[in-house]
């Protein structure tokens, strides 16, 4: 890890006491009851605590900053090297791009989504039991009888909430972007029909939060190697390099039997809900398969750390 | 967790909870596994009726409008790249309905009558659409961003509309098992093999053998709506065995009319237009044409070739039928077989030389084959194609 990529609140764990303090709080009154809080508020509060460290940290914010400007970047390069023909080639959606700014958003996750929202969801999801541990921060959590199971489950949600706002991020810049370069107005479809406005926003609201669930599997998995290693940096570079592996592997005809199962090989069938009608059966294959990922992940990122050794 | 409590983690709990997610995913392999094993084996009950009965039921099932989406998985054995470059690429619903006789496709379709239908390739991020709604006949292609638009002429879009309402549209399994069905009496036997449910409804499977000896299809079975009459799926068997040839069947299907709006097409904003007069001119009669062939070959679903030559001959009937036509002539042949793979997508110079290049030498000539259909060029240039083995194809074209 890089000088500058440390935030403050790794560099001095004095510091992050303060903030450890909300969930400190309930579990004073945990102690006090006799008993450990098995209660939503506790949870809550341990999870706020999760999101509000997650997302305070420079790093985060740097790769969110970076999601926000590639459709920016995607925009400019359609507006400026598009001279009204498009024959096909270039990435997807480039064709509508040019006659609907609100086709930035397709393009724009569709573009992200196979490497950058995955790393940086590799990095938040990695770094979540790694990164404490590595700072020295995991056994002052854990002096604290929140419970290991919870604070794993408060980890797990704020990575999703991650998922969510990157997920956000890219969508919202890229209508931005579009709004400004392109025409808006009805919008073509896939198949062909043109639908309004209004229900292409729908549209775009329902493409975004299936992308990001679609990363739910991704956080599971980074959430079980960060389980495994006392060093942030060595599960983020894993979750990352898994990633891209299973999308090499997505890619071999060969494998054809195996792919269904890989957690990417799903991931683009959001284009599916551009159609009318809809076509739900991709879709919900994808979503699935990223279920039973966090399933098992989850629970084996749970067995992990629930019984692990905590040393640093 | 109770555990944080006391100081000594016993090894069996350790174990107990790396326990866990091995059963997770245990169950869910288990699931994944015996779900559509026993959703398979639950054939439905259903009166038994005769093939006479049940291919009269097909043959006149008035049930001519409904919507789903079919599934369509085929393994000719021939190289989907080479399908996509017969085709000539790109967006023309030629090269469209070539591509789907190579790998696993989603339609989704609908259709109201024999004016009006619509058929959809799902494709991912992309989509290629088919609509016909009365003289109107539109395609389009969505990562292209062009679509062709082809005003059919009155009487003749209904003669064709009757027999193959839309080029890549013969196959769906209604087309494709209405012309097994028509296939032949004598050459064929026709029998009910019990039921099974496709897409969710209750339907009985038509097994369709032939009965001559030489033919490649071992076996296309139908499996024939119990209800409506209406064919949902069609699995063609080669004699060499191995994965079925063609599975192309509805993963659901909806028999109600579907809304008039779903046939109506309009050029999208910004889209390239390419018009077509008529059928003639226009991309599509070239994917009815073919559609036509493959019907005149008995229905058997096989890639018809595209060539148009006026001499186009049959030589047997049934299902050991051989289309034979003549090569065009090639310019000057000199040291054209040198480049052959360099001359497969625009045309080459000299055929005879590419055919020898591509196909494996066989008595009379040379031998291009794949699961379902072989093609043998004999060395004087007639071209002899059948869903046949080659010993047919030899005797049909003499030199055997």
């Amino acid at each position: 890890m890089s000088r500058a990529e440390v935030s403050p609140e790794e560099m001095a764990p004095e510091r992050v006491a303060p903030e450890r303090a909300v969930s400190g709080a309930v579990v004073r009154a945990g102690v006090r009851a006799g008993v450990r809080p098995q209660t939503a508020a506790g949870f809550l509060a341990l999870f706020r605590s999760e999101v509000g460290l997650t997302f305070r940290r420079a790093r985060t914010l740097a790769l969110l900053s970076i999601l926000a400007a590639l459709p920016v970047l995607i925009g400019v390069v359609v507006r400026v090297e598009t001279g009204g023909e498009s024959g096909g080639g270039g990435p997807a959606f480039v064709a509508q791009v040019t006659q609907n700014g609100l086709f930035l958003v397709f393009t724009a996750l569709a573009l992200t989504l196979p490497v950058f929202l995955p790393m940086s969801v590799g990095v938040v999801a990695g770094d979540a039991v790694a990164g404490e541990a590595s700072a020295g921060t995991l056994r002052y959590l854990l002096v604290a009888p929140a419970g290991r199971t919870r604070l794993l489950a408060a980890k797990f949600t704020a990575a999703l909430v991650y998922c969510a706002v990157a997920t956000a991020v890219v969508a919202l810049s890229a209508l931005a972007t579009g709004a400004a370069l392109f025409p808006m107005g009805e919008v073509t479809l896939l198949s062909g029909d043109a639908i309004g406005p209004g229900a292409a926003l729908l549209r775009a609201l329902l493409v975004a939060a299936v992308v990001a669930a679609s990363l739910a599997g991704l956080v599971a998995i980074g959430l079980f190697v960060s389980t495994l290693t006392g060093s942030g940096i060595a599960a983020m570079a894993t979750t990352v390099v898994l990633v891209i592996t299973v999308q090499i592997l997505d890619s071999f005809p060969q494998l054809h039997a195996v792919q269904p199962y890989l957690f990417t090989h799903g991931w683009l069938s959001f284009g599916d809900l551009l159609r009318t009608p809809m076509y739900w059966d991709n879709v919900l294959d994808n979503l699935g398969l990223q279920a039973v990922y966090v399933a098992v992940f989850g629970s084996a990122a749970w067995a992990r750390f629930a019984s692990r050794d905590i040393t640093a | 967790m109770v555990d944080q409590d006391t100081p000594y983690r016993t090894r069996r709990r350790t174990v107990g909870r790396v326990l866990v997610p091995v059963a997770v995913g245990a169950v869910v392999a288990a699931g994944a596994g015996l779900v559509p094993a026993l959703a398979s084996d639950s054939a439905p009950n259903l009166p038994a009726v005769s093939a006479e009965q049940l291919v009269a039921k097909v043959l006149g099932s008035e049930t001519d409008a409904f919507s789903g989406t079919v599934k369509v998985k085929a393994d000719l054995g021939v190289p989907s790249q080479l399908l996509g470059a017969a085709g000539g690429g790109g967006a023309s619903p030629q090269a469209k309905a070539l591509e789907l006789l190579g790998g696993e496709h989603t339609l989704q379709v609908a259709a109201d009558g024999p004016d009006r239908q619509r058929l959809g390739l799902v494709g991912e991020l992309g989509g290629y659409e088919v609509v016909h709604n009365g003289d109107q006949l539109w395609a389009w292609d969505s990562k292209a961003n062009e679509a062709h638009h082809v005003v059919l002429p009155k009487d003749a879009g209904h003669g064709r509309a009757a027999g193959a309402p839309l080029g890549a549209g013969s196959l769906t399994p209604q087309e494709l098992a209405k012309q097994v069905l028509a296939a032949g009496a004598g050459t064929t036997s026709v029998t009910v093999d019990g039921t099974v449910e496709v897409a969710g409804r209750a339907a009985y499977k038509l097994s369709v053998k032939p009965t001559q000896a030489g033919s490649t299809v071992r076996e296309v079975r139908i499996a024939v709506d119990a209800e409506h009459g209406v064919p949902l799926g069609v699995l063609v068997q080669v004699a060499g065995g191995g994965s079925p040839v063609l599975d192309a069947h509805f993963s659901s299907v909806s028999f109600a009319t579907p809304a008039a709006k779903t046939f109506e097409f309009s050029a999208p904003k910004g889209a390239k237009v390419t018009e077509g007069r008529d059928a003639a001119a226009g991309a599509p009669a070239g994917a009815a044409e073919a559609a036509e062939a493959a019907g005149a070959a008995r229905g058997k679903a096989e890639p018809a070739r595209p060539g148009g030559d006026p001499g186009v001959n049959v030589v047997g009937e049934g299902w050991t039928a051989v289309l034979s036509t003549r090569l065009p002539e090639g310019g000057p042949s000199a040291g054209a077989g040198q480049d052959a793979r360099g001359h497969g997508k625009g045309g080459p110079d000299n055929p005879l030389a590419l055919v020898k290049s591509l196909g494996k030498p066989v008595g009379g000539g040379s031998l291009i084959s794949t699961r379902l259909l072989n093609v043998l060029v004999t060395d004087d240039g007639r071209v002899f194609a059948g869903a046949v083995t080659l010993p047919v194809l030899q005797s049909a074209a003499g030199v055997k």
